[in-house]
């Protein structure tokens, strides 16, 4: 496909994710909801018993959980979503790219995430002025690494679930909380200071989550560079690649087979 | 312009097998035809007959088992992205648009999937608008649009990359008499006036006669008809039968025995304590003959005249039943 049609289908489709949030007040007091309650609850427990360190950690929680969540149930179910509501087969009919329409759909959810992520240190920073020590060049590339990678693999869930659907979604539903915990989004959960024995380390490392929030603690409350988080860096940009291509890849692969077996065009009822 | 260009959709020997738990059901059985520049063609059939598969294959979203269909000259199969530049779809079935957003956003993002630059395409969207009666609620959000509105939304979107083929399945189904009128005046409009090939899969006899230039009526995978409304329903010589009996009945098989009878179709009125049998006849002597055979049966004949012939008529004297007897055979794909 051509790259003008591609970025416009790619910005199109993050306009109407944007034009979908921003369009319903109700839906953005609710989303922050969440993230901010948690947040607070973990920095008000760290508080009382005296983890002052540990509050920073619990604000930054909030925020990445935010995106987390977004992927989660945004970006991984909006193509089964659209399945059900004949939305895909309009894609598939069009010249439109379906890679393109999936990274419009992020780059809208991480806008969109933006005023929940930002009440959540607003009140975070107000409330309980955790003590940050960081090197910003290092915070920023290991944010955007994390979003990158978390949202290319919302990308391939999203095929995952247009093959799977509700299984799918209740596999998700399942799984939430303990890979919230397992990726050590109020705690660090690989390394020195995680409670989890080796093997569920090495299974955390494989959420990108985990090594992207291990690499924003050391980089905004210990003031480590780039120099110093590098391998979490290397792992998040490799994920965001491979993500990236495996999503492409299984969306080629499902449309193949859905127009073979004649279950592509078939809405869930 | 050679006659070869003139053909904008062309289906050869086109045969869809699904996989079921029993065994495979075949959805097409080998069906063929073509349909030329600014035709509008009708798949006209039961529900179950294979209309929607015949759409989804030329739309690109399902390959035939065997055969093969080009659009624009391009394989379905095998160029399934040239295609999909030069075709658009919609369903009446469909819901189609996000909730959240109006209706004019919905069809701006769907323009922007052919890459349309956004001038042109507001261009577009308010001509549409206009010419659908659809411009005083292109603000209002896709979920608050009435069933009428969202459907002439959806045909709206159908046409916004200006497509050369565009496939309708049942476009007004579910619709009430005007906004299906407008829709159908506009898509006449739009192959008369733009030599746009418009093909609508229904089961609608009455659309199909009101707009359809051809039509092939298709029945459990096949066709069985091909040709103009008039040319069809010339073909099935005399006006039909029609008798209103009683008591009311359900099986009136009796006059499948009759001869020149080609088939027949029945309704009853439990409230009025009356039968209405269709029955589509050969001559007028097979007339004369079902309605002796209906006397001697043990009905009385109410009244009895003859109906100038309909599409509906055609595909029972193809048949020998009607849609609904058809359909509730059920063992169509």
């Amino acid at each position: 496909m051509e790259a003008r049609p591609w970025l416009r289908t790619m910005k199109a489709r993050a306009l109407v994710r944007l034009w979908s949030i921003f369009g319903e007040r109700l839906w953005i007091v609710v989303s922050m909801g969440f993230p901010v309650l948690t947040s607070l609850a973990l920095s008000l427990l760290y508080y009382s018993i005296g983890a002052t360190g540990y509050i920073g950690f619990a604000i930054l929680g909030g925020v990445m959980v935010s995106f987390w969540g977004n992927v989660l149930w945004s970006m991984a179910s909006q193509f089964n979503w659209d399945k059900q509501e004949g939305l895909f087969e309009i894609y598939l009919t069009s010249p439109g790219s379906l890679s393109a329409i999936l990274i419009g759909m992020s780059i809208g959810g991480i806008i969109g995430t933006v005023p929940s992520a930002i009440a959540v240190i607003l009140i975070g920073w107000v409330l309980f002025h955790p003590v940050v020590a960081a090197s910003w060049g290092a915070v920023a590339l290991a944010f955007g690494l994390t979003l990158a990678s978390l949202y290319s693999m919302g990308m391939t869930l999203s095929s995952l679930y247009l093959t799977y659907g509700r299984e799918a979604e209740s596999i998700n539903n399942v799984l939430q909380d303990p890979v919230s915990m397992l990726s050590g989004i109020y705690f660090p959960s690989i390394g020195a200071g995680s409670p989890f024995p080796i093997a569920l380390q090495a299974a955390a490392s494989l959420i990108p989550l985990t090594i992207g929030m291990e690499a924003l603690r050391g980089a905004l409350f210990s003031a480590q560079s780039v120099a110093s988080i590098w391998p979490e860096l290397a792992v998040l940009a490799a994920m965001a690649v491979i993500f990236l291509f495996v999503s492409r890849a299984a969306l080629d692969t499902l449309e193949r087979m859905g127009r073979r077996d004649g279950t592509i065009a078939v809405r869930i009822r | 312009m050679t006659a070869r260009d003139d053909v904008t959709v062309e289906a050869r020997d086109l045969r869809r097998e699904f996989k079921t738990k029993g065994a495979p059901a075949m959805a097409l059985e080998g069906i063929s035809f073509k349909v030329k520049r600014g035709e509008i063609f009708g798949v006209l059939g039961p529900n179950g007959a294979g209309k929607t598969t015949t759409i989804r294959i030329l739309s690109t979203l399902l390959l035939p088992t065997s055969g093969s269909a080009a659009v624009m000259g391009f394989d379905v199969e095998r160029e399934p992205e040239k295609v999909r530049h030069v075709i658009n779809m919609a369903s009446g079935a469909e819901k189609a648009g996000y909730d959240f957003i109006s209706a004019k956003r919905n069809l701006w993002f769907f323009s922007q999937l052919y890459g349309i630059e956004s001038r042109e395409a507001e261009k577009r969207i308010d001509d549409l608008a206009e010419r659908l009666g659809l411009t005083k609620y292109l603000d209002r959000k896709f979920y608050a649009l009435s069933t009428g509105y969202r459907q002439r939304a959806t045909i709206a979107r159908a046409f916004i990359n200006e497509p050369r083929v565009v496939f309708l399945d049942e476009p007004t189904i579910g619709l009430d008499v005007m906004t299906a009128r407008s829709i159908r005046e506009f898509l006449e409009d739009e192959a008369r006036k733009k030599d746009r090939t418009i093909m609508l899969a229904t089961h609608n006899m009455a659309e199909v006669d009101a707009i359809c230039d051809r039509v092939a009526i298709i029945d459990r995978g096949k066709i069985i008809a091909e040709g103009t409304p008039d040319e069809l329903k010339r073909s099935m010589g005399v006006p039909a039968l029609v008798m209103e009996v009683t008591p009311p009945a359900k099986g009136f098989e009796f006059l499948g025995q009759v001869a020149g009878v080609r088939g027949f179709t029945s309704t009853s009125d439990e409230e009025r304590g009356l039968s209405t049998v269709q029955v589509v006849v050969q001559d007028d002597a097979a007339a004369r003959r079902a309605e002796e055979a209906m006397s001697g049966s043990g009905h009385r004949i109410v009244a009895s005249w003859r109906k100038e012939t309909t599409l509906e008529e055609v595909f029972v004297g193809l048949v020998g039943q009607g849609f609904k007897e058809r359909e509730e055979q059920g063992d169509g794909s």
